[in-house]
């Protein structure tokens, strides 16, 4: 008979939140990274706000998207650029080059919480460095703020983004229980979803049609596409639960698919040893 | 009461993918689908009681490692089974986890660029290790590993004898019935060698914690086992108390004896000139052919000696020649 220990929730989470804290507090100690890329942000919205000026002076309007609402756009994207490009996930290759894996795997723990508390906690943290690049941005653009309830729409969007983000770096990182080695997966689907998640150019700048409805369905629209969407006011209302809807479709798919090529990178490792 | 930890016929054989050298053979390597075994444990079985010190010994390769990872729960055996206090590792990892130390001398589990309290802070949080035991249990260690001054160190900053204290430390925050010592005195000098055995002593004694240490380091053995397993080849070779060992292949001992200047060599029957360096001479001889008390007798007639001294063969040479040779029980051996 197997005994199985019935903890209190909260009593199985305390790992996860030290985890995530631990992650935070060491986030904070490279001072340096964080002024970088506040700096490298702002200077990318002047860039942006430049580029953008520029273009609707030659061609009013191309989508029907006001210059205000471009602006702010790009200028939101950017800011949560600071959030999503973390990756508490390369935490599996490093563990698996370094051979750190295995002293995680004889610890009561759920490896893959501990990576979504990891990139929690980082996240948190350069959440942080949100308000004063948004300050700073503010002195350059005008960023329109929408009705609360758009915001709160934008913000569950958001949230459901972050997860399939945080799913999509998993699967890639995971491939290292084959490979070791992440980098060129990595920077291949970094392009991708560059051009493909709307985070420089709306997606709604695609031709209308059937390649505009197939990008906006791919996974990596989820991510920022939806949000932005959402809060430019291009998603009306009216198609929030549709929109959001296949967010979780994604997150879903994502789930169980990191779910499998988790069980089997776990199993790769107590079968050959790692 | 029944053993803490037990193995039957316990296997592990690796499969790995046939390579070709060159770049013919890496090209066939490509296509081909041909593996190699390798089997790293053969047939493992043993048995601990709870509060048993044993002695893992065996040469590189031997499957030490091997057999550990399989206790631990993070590597499946190929056949044959395991018994931890009760569970089976592989099937109940997370369980099994629970009542296990684990300490690496070549790997830290400690959090690399974080305070070495913040590494306990964690594992307490990870064992759900109640506050005033934690306390207690950081008291008791600040105080037989000396972890104190550094506790607010970061782990990448600290020497590999302070980071090693803090890693035994680590291992029994969470009280556990075992502890898997891994080459844990691996690259140390010899006063935190020295800390780490007080420390694996005192667990074991005051706490009664059952340990398993692997090691090539034979000081270690010998201050601390009383039963060592001897492995080679992923089989065992020898399972017993360290003196039945000593006394069956530590025979030969070696008297060093000390002459007057311009003294020739001294002479023995059953004895065997080992070196002779200025005044001091070496003889080695067998236990069982003469005895010390016979030699030392013999010597003193024929020689004009002013010094005379015994010197007891040390583990590491007896298991050299248990490697060369195989181990043959001389009991069984004489019928």
């Amino acid at each position: 008979m197997i005994a199985v220990r019935h903890r209190p929730l909260a009593r199985r989470l305390t790992p996860y939140l030290a985890f995530a804290r631990t992650a935070f507090v060491r986030e904070s100690t490279y001072r340096i990274d964080v002024f970088t890329s506040v700096a490298s942000l702002v200077v990318r919205v002047y860039l942006l706000r430049t580029v953008w000026f520029a273009l609707y002076a030659q061609n009013a309007a191309p989508s029907g998207i006001p210059l205000h609402a471009i602006v702010t756009y790009t200028t939101v994207a950017l800011l949560m650029s600071l959030v999503l490009e973390v990756d508490g996930t390369r935490l599996i290759r490093d563990k698996m080059r370094d051979g750190t894996i295995a002293t995680d795997l004889m610890k009561p723990i759920s490896l893959p919480v501990y990576f979504f508390s990891e990139g929690f906690g980082q996240t948190c943290f350069h959440a942080l460095t949100i308000v004063p690049a948004l300050i700073l941005a503010l002195f350059i653009v005008h960023v329109d703020l929408p009705a609360p309830s758009v915001l709160a729409a934008f913000a569950l969007s958001f949230v459901l983004g972050y997860c399939v983000n945080f799913l999509l770096n998993f699967i890639m990182n995971s491939v290292a229980f084959w490979t070791l080695e992440t980098f060129a997966i990595q920077l291949i689907v970094r392009w991708i979803s560059d051009l493909l998640g709307g985070q420089i150019v709306p997606l709604v700048f695609f031709p209308a049609g059937p390649l505009q409805q197939f990008v906006l369905a791919l996974p990596f629209a989820a991510i920022y596409s939806t949000p932005l969407l959402i809060y430019v006011g291009t998603i009306p209302p009216a198609h929030y639960a549709q929109a959001m809807a296949l967010q979780v479709l994604w997150l879903v798919v994502f789930g169980a698919f990191g779910a499998l090529i988790w069980r089997a990178g776990e199993k790769r490792i107590v079968v050959q040893g790692g | 009461m029944p053993p803490i930890i037990r193995t039957t016929e316990l296997r592990k054989v690796f499969r790995s993918l046939k390579r070709g050298s060159g770049v013919r053979g890496t090209l066939k390597t490509l296509f081909s689908r041909e593996y190699e075994e390798k089997v790293a444990v053969g047939g493992v079985t043993m048995s601990l009681d709870a509060g048993e010190l044993v002695g893992y010994i065996g040469p590189n390769g031997a499957g030490k490692s091997t057999t550990i990872k399989m206790l631990t729960g993070i590597l499946v055996p190929t056949s044959g089974s395991i018994g931890v206090a009760g569970l089976t590792p592989h099937a109940q990892r997370s369980e099994n986890a629970r009542n296990i130390g684990v300490v690496f001398g070549q790997r830290s589990q400690l959090y690399w660029d974080l305070p070495l309290r913040e590494s306990f802070e964690l594992l307490r949080a990870i064992y759900d290790v109640p506050r005033a035991r934690y306390n207690e249990n950081m008291k008791h260690f600040a105080e037989i590993l000396e972890i104190d001054a550094f506790l607010g160190t970061p782990v990448r900053q600290l020497s590999l004898g302070q980071r090693m204290r803090g890693d035994f430390a680590a291992a029994m925050l969470h009280d556990p019935k075992i502890i898997y010592l891994d080459e844990p005195t691996i690259g140390l000098d010899a006063l935190a060698k020295e800390a780490i055995r007080t420390f694996v002593e005192r667990i074991n004694r005051e706490r009664g914690t059952t340990v398993i240490l692997t090691t090539h380091d034979l000081v270690d053995v010998e201050r601390l086992s009383k039963r060592i397993v001897l492995i080679d080849e992923g089989r065992i070779i020898f399972d017993g108390p360290l003196e039945r060992i000593r006394e069956e292949y530590g025979t030969h001992r070696t008297l060093v004896v000390k002459l007057v200047d311009g003294e020739p060599d001294p002479y023995a029957e059953r004895a065997e000139l080992e070196s002779r360096i200025g005044n001091v001479a070496r003889l080695k001889f067998d236990r069982n052919a003469i005895s010390a008390d016979a030699l030392i007798r013999q010597v003193t007639e024929r020689s004009n000696v002013t010094d005379l001294s015994l010197e007891e063969p040390d583990l590491e040479a007896i298991i050299r020649r248990i490697y060369t040779e195989g181990y043959a029980d001389p009991a069984s051996a004489a019928t």
